[in-house]
Parts: structure tokens; sequence; C-alpha cells
């Protein structure tokens, strides 16, 4: 029922509240003198180069994508373990060819060295 | 209680929407689509659905989104080179048209009212036997066929993502 | 209980707020994100849908719907990154060779 989620509503309306709260009371009662050296983003140290928006490898995206359809795997599992009783060896065989075919997928990820890093 | 939060979320959802498609930075477009997931997310709760509002969460909201916010760091360019298309015949026409697609299905979703063959799933009947088991009873015995499907296509998804972008040795 | 018109009337918004974001962005990325609106406000009609005619196929078509925008997100994304490493652009108009 909708009313068990109220809880998490109130949890989210919260933790919102009390995020943007503390930025907002910071922003009015916080003194605010800046001066050159505050505003650098060390203020004892180097002096830094270049942008901070440095472009991120490929290798991070190979692995996100591949998290994303594993994800989703992982997603269809949850509805089947909670009727698994039920079903018996059909509900077996049935997530057997599923992540069977996924399986020979992850086979040829590994094979073809997408998970390697360097 | 339960139109008081419709609105406040479909309120929130269409804003965000919004904002998706006019900000100019990719990263706060990415942000807001998120936003818009969590309002949707919100609303499959209200419509009694609270698998789909998980799986929402999970798949759309943690997964696609962490993937597109990604792909946004990868590509950033410094400054992008804007060219000199402005494309204002393109854009009048194309908002013209959508508004006129808008007021087409407005018109329908006003006029016709929806009838068709009822089910057995009536809220009294997920609340007794617990929506994700109504859920799962249904996609793994009469959609067995396209649940197995899916792993096929998810298949196709993971080689051809891992052909086209694995740089090549 | 909320009327099935208002949830149809929230998705056919948000429908046309995606395809407006198609049309007028020449931004690769954001058309894929609108692509992404679109498909979710097609979800929200489908859910409704289940609710209002006691039945959960709804449900399982968006389950479907979800599956296809995981691959098409990580085939859709590795294409972008191609176009990317070879044209070192995201605008779509300056795609406009067939060939590399």
């Amino acid at each position: 029922m909708p009313i068990d989620f109220l809880p998490i509503l109130i949890l989210l309306i919260l933790s919102a509240l009390m995020s943007g709260g503390m930025v907002f009371l910071s922003h009015l009662f916080g003194r605010k003198e800046p001066n050159p050296s505050k505003l650098s983003p060390y203020e004892c140290g180097i002096p830094p180069v270049g942008d901070a928006r440095l472009r991120f490898s490929v290798k991070f995206f190979v692995v996100a994508m591949l998290f994303i359809i594993f994800d989703f795997e992982g997603v269809t599992i949850y509805p089947w373990a909670v009727i698994f009783r039920k079903l018996h060896l059909f509900g077996l065989v049935e997530m057997g060819v599923f992540l069977g075919v996924l399986l020979i997928g992850l086979v040829y990820i590994w094979r073809k060295g997408a998970l390697q890093w360097d | 209680m339960e139109l008081t939060l419709f609105v406040i979320f479909g309120a929130v959802a269409v804003a965000s929407a919004f904002m998706v498609i006019v900000s100019r930075n990719p990263v706060v477009s990415a942000l807001f689509l998120i936003l818009t997931f969590f309002c949707l997310a919100g609303l499959y709760v209200l419509l009694n659905a609270q698998f789909i509002a998980a799986l929402q969460i999970i798949v759309y909201a943690g997964a696609i989104m962490v993937l597109f916010v990604f792909v946004v760091m990868l590509l950033r360019t410094g400054k992008e080179a804007r060219r000199g298309y402005r494309l204002i015949f393109q854009k009048s026409i194309g908002i013209i048209f959508v508004v006129l697609f808008l007021l087409l299905l407005g018109s329908i979703t006003l006029m016709v009212s929806v009838t068709g063959m009822r089910g057995p799933y009536t809220a009294e009947a997920v609340r007794h036997i617990g929506n994700t088991q109504a859920f799962a009873s249904v996609l793994f015995t009469d959609y067995l066929y396209p649940f197995e499907i899916i792993s096929v296509l998810l298949l196709a998804g993971i080689i051809g993502a891992v052909v086209l972008a694995k740089r090549k040795r | 209980m909320v009327p099935l018109s208002y949830y149809l009337l929230l998705s056919a918004v948000l429908f046309s707020i995606g395809a407006v974001g198609v049309l007028i962005r020449r931004n690769v990325l954001i058309m894929f994100m609108s692509i992404e609106l679109m498909l979710n406000a097609v979800n929200l009609s489908f859910v409704a849908f289940s609710r209002f005619l006691d039945s959960l196929e709804g449900q399982v078509f968006v389950f479907l719907v979800m599956a296809v925008a995981a691959a098409e997100v990580a085939v859709g994304l590795a294409i972008i990154i191609c176009i990317f490493r070879n044209k070192a652009t995201v605008n779509v108009d300056e795609i406009n060779l067939m060939k590399g």
C-alpha cells in the first residue's frame, strides 16, 4: 500500500530540509570577508595549474556500462526469488537459461580483456 | 492526500524535465533528469506499483544516471566551440508541432473514456498476495518468452558496447 | 483516487517535453536524455493503465522497457564515445558525414 511508504517520504523531506537548511543558514549567518589568498584552492602550497575538470579515461566508462547491464540482471533475480518456491524446477530452469545467456556475455568480455584495468 | 502528492510529484517532474532540456550544462541536465526519475518513482508508489518504483530508482536513477554522468565527464572539452547554426526555423516549427501534438494527446485523454477488459489484480488482491509476488507470478509464467528474450537483448548490449567503446590495441 | 486522465495528461506533457528536447537541442547527450524522458513518460502511462484496469501486464511492459533502455543506453553512449573520438564534437549538426 502507498501509505506504507510514508516514512520514506518523510525521511526524504527531512534529509532535504536538513542538507538544504544547513547550506542556507550558513549562507545567511556566515561572515563573508573574501580576500585573494582565501579564495585560492590551496591557501598554502603550490598555485594550481590548469582546469580541475580533467577528462576521465574511457576505462571508467566501460566498467560503468557493464555495471548497468549486470545491475539489471541482478534486479531480475529479485522477483524470481520471492516466488521461487512456487515455481519449483520450472523457475530454476527458466532463470538458468536467462543467466546462462548472460554468462556468455561475461565470458566474452572477460576474453576480450574489457575487465582489465591497465 | 493522494491528489496533493500527485500534484507535488507531477509539478516537480514537469519542472525538472523542463530544466533538463533548457540548461546549458549537460551535468545540470543529468542531475535534473535524476530528480525527474525520483518523482516518477513517487508516482509509481501512488499507483500501487511498488516494485516498479524500486526498479525505477535502482535501474534509472542509479545505473543509467551513473553512466550519463561518466560520459559527460568523459566528453568534457573545456570550451566547446560554438558554431553558427541557429536553426530558428527548425526550432520554431518543432515547438509548434509538439504543442499541436500535446493538444491532440490532451484532447484524446480528456474526451475518450478508457474501457477495457479488467484483470484479476485489483488493489485488494495485490495487497493480499504482495505486489512483487503478483508481478513475479505474471512475469515468470505468462511472459516467460519475453523474459528470456531480455537476456539476448542484454547480451547484444554487452557485446555492442564492448566492441564500440574498447580501444583497439 | 486520482483520475486516470490526470496521469495520462502528465505523461503526455513529459513526452512532449522530451520531444521538444530532441528537436531544439543539438548536444547529442541532451538529445539522448530527452529520449530517456520520453521512455519514462510512456512507462508512466503503462503503470497508470495497469492500475486502472486491475491488471499487471502494464508493469511487465515497464520491466521490458527498462531492459531495452538499459541496453540502449549502453550501446548509444558507446556510439557517442566513438563519434567523439573521431570528430571531437557532441554537436549533431557537425556529424554530417556517413563515413568517419
